[in-house]
């Protein structure tokens, strides 16, 4: 019995390593390891009030900051019966369009394009990439500008509060966010053409199925109150526990989901699936012209499907800060019950994270989060095991399946202190 | 946070004389890395945050987003050094304070949350610039911890050191 591992799994957040075990030329196992310790915010904020919640819960990732808070409102908001105004839900949209330019823009090009073109990291990029490096940059200092302009701030931003906004972007702030977007259309459709031309390696290749929320009015958005499933069906956010089936494993700090016994994906390249013939502009044509079925067997596709969504992203700011700007600030909707539970959905940027709450006389009694890297894991798992078993058979040496493993993992975009946010660990 | 190889800390009039020649006299940045919800870890920050307010167009922090503000400073015509301050695990006792060559730190630092400091330093001497990471060692990074006295005197330190260098060379 021998082992194969990658002791730090490098370009994702958070602490993880990949074990595969191996009996003779037998792929006995293949996991990713999360060391990172649990942070138990889900015990934190029970007895707490909504609002108290809402500065905690955003502290579980700084980069999903925004789809934490959000998904913690749509929850929050559901079981205290709030009905928010358009404007907010209006800034609330383009709150998650700037965070996901932010985060995509950085996964994209730093940390999955080197693998595919042959460098140790995006620092050895830099002699021959270095236009496509400062553009990530450029890109994720815009989504961050967004963020802040929404927000308050870039990291951890305030304003977004139960039934609306404390404090409404200004038209100045708006106007300019809205001219920069165009200015950057041109990065976002260099990392479509990108990745679009790179080669997949085929060896994480199986049947996938995929799951994200279902956008309203048939559009494709990050948030709704039903979840889409490839394989046709559609479920209330409410029954999130019937999709996600969490359970607890002894090699990782984070839970595990199943639905139906089998793995399944969360992410853009899921939202491209269900929601995919659904964009427009530029990167509804670019989708068009690059989806193929290997998008439905591939997770290593999830690089593309970031890129047609994050210039999804930028050409759907100018309208969505439009449409704020030209909307009076409208009061602060409050609570017409004190008691009851919701059940929040929305597209971070690596996938579904729900935020459940059930409230008694104003105080948080329940409060459980399903982060989407805990829902992509058993799956992440199986396409490396995949990987291995098919590398390993074809001779292939240990350092080009470690690599071959880590692309699969990076591709997922996986958040380790997301997924870590709270289990019961059990060592048998 | 950093992870370093074992190496002795700098005295405090070490570190002000060690600050000095890496600068010269190029205008200096300071930008504040890490998590004030970790405890020591937001020790940068805590520095960038108490310069903010006497350099506003010299001192920033996580909170103004750090690769935007690398990449502005990388591609500004002047001579210049940027001060990366961050919560470094350098095996030292906590609140020990420690002048990195960018070329000790690790490569693979890189993650979701932010750009390597790294790639930042490897961008901005494209540009001609100049940076170094001042490290403060942490004694503890638990979420919502206290910070510990040891290393806010060292934030205060190095916010000292930082505000002399640049009272001569910024104003």
């Amino acid at each position: 019995m021998r082992e194969l591992n990658v002791e730090a799994l490098a370009r994702v957040e958070g602490d993880g390593g990949i074990t595969v075990t191996l009996d003779g030329k037998k792929v006995k196992s293949v996991t990713l390891d999360i060391h990172e310790g649990p942070r138990l915010i889900e015990q934190l904020v029970k007895g707490m009030t909504p609002a108290d919640d809402l500065n905690v819960i955003p502290r579980i990732c700084a980069i999903c900051t925004l789809s934490h808070r959000y998904s913690a409102i749509r929850g929050l908001e559901k079981a205290l019966g709030i009905t928010p105004p358009e404007k907010a839900q209006l800034t609330r949209e383009l709150m998650m369009l700037g965070e996901n330019v932010e985060s995509n823009s950085l996964h994209t090009f730093l940390l999955a394009l080197p693998d595919f073109l042959g460098y140790p990291s995006a620092i050895a990029m830099l002699n021959d990439y270095a236009d496509d490096v400062k553009r990530a940059l450029r890109l994720k200092k815009y989504g961050n500008h967004v963020m802040a302009v929404t927000s308050g701030r870039i990291v951890h931003g305030e304003n977004p509060v139960l039934g609306g906004f404390g404090k409404y972007p200004a038209r100045k702030a708006l106007e300019e966010i809205k001219l920069k977007a165009h200015e950057l259309v041109p990065d976002a459709v260099r990392a479509v053409e990108l990745f679009a031309s790179l080669e997949y390696p085929t060896y994480s290749e199986a049947d996938m199925m995929f799951m994200s929320v279902n956008a309203p009015k048939k559009s494709f958005g990050f948030a709704g109150d039903n979840i889409l499933i490839s394989n046709g069906k559609e479920v209330s956010a409410e029954d999130y526990k019937k999709l996600t089936n969490e359970r607890v494993v002894t090699h990782s700090f984070a839970k595990r989901s199943l639905y139906q016994d089998g793995t399944f994906t969360v992410g853009a390249n899921a939202r491209m699936v269900n929601m995919g013939k659904r964009l427009d502009g530029q990167a509804a044509d670019l989708f068009k012209e690059h989806y193929n079925d290997r998008w439905l067997k591939n997770p290593l596709y999830n690089n593309l499907a970031q890129a047609i969504e994050m210039l999804w992203s930028l050409e759907h700011i100018p309208d969505a800060a439009d449409q704020v700007a030209s909307m009076e600030d409208p009061a602060t909707a409050e609570p017409t019950r004190q008691t009851g539970s919701g059940t929040g959905a929305v597209e971070a940027p690596r996938g579904t994270l729900y935020h459940h709450y059930e409230i008694k006389d104003g105080l948080i009694d329940v409060a459980d989060i399903i982060t989407p890297t805990a829902q992509n894991l058993d799956d992440i798992e199986r396409h490396m095991k995949l990987t291995a078993e098919r590398m390993l058979s074809e001779g292939k040496k240990d350092d080009e399946v470690r690599l071959h493993l880590e692309m699969v993992a990076r591709a997922y975009d996986p958040c380790i202190s997301c997924a870590t946010h709270l289990v019961t660990l059990k060592r048998i | 946070m950093h992870k370093l190889r074992d190496s002795p800390g700098d005295a405090e009039e070490d570190l002000t004389a060690r600050l000095g020649r890496i600068a010269g006299k190029g205008k200096v940045y300071v930008l504040g890395l890490g998590n004030v919800d970790r405890a020591d870890d937001g020790a940068g920050v805590l520095v960038a945050k108490d310069l903010k307010e006497s350099f506003p167009d010299y001192s920033f922090s996580e909170h103004d987003g750090v690769e935007g503000t690398v990449l502005d400073i990388s591609e500004r015509r002047e001579d210049s050094v940027v001060f990366f301050v961050d919560a470094s695990d350098m095996r030292l006792e906590p609140g020990a304070i420690k002048v990195i060559d960018r070329r000790e730190i690790k490569e693979t630092e890189i993650s979701t949350h932010r750009v390597a400091v790294a790639l930042m330093a490897s961008l901005l001497e494209r540009g001609g610039k100049r940076s170094a990471v001042i490290g403060i060692q942490p004694r503890k990074i638990e979420f919502r911890g206290e910070m510990s006295p040891r290393v806010m005197r060292a934030v205060d330190a190095v916010a000292r050191a930082l505000r002399s260098l640049m009272e001569s060379n910024n104003r």
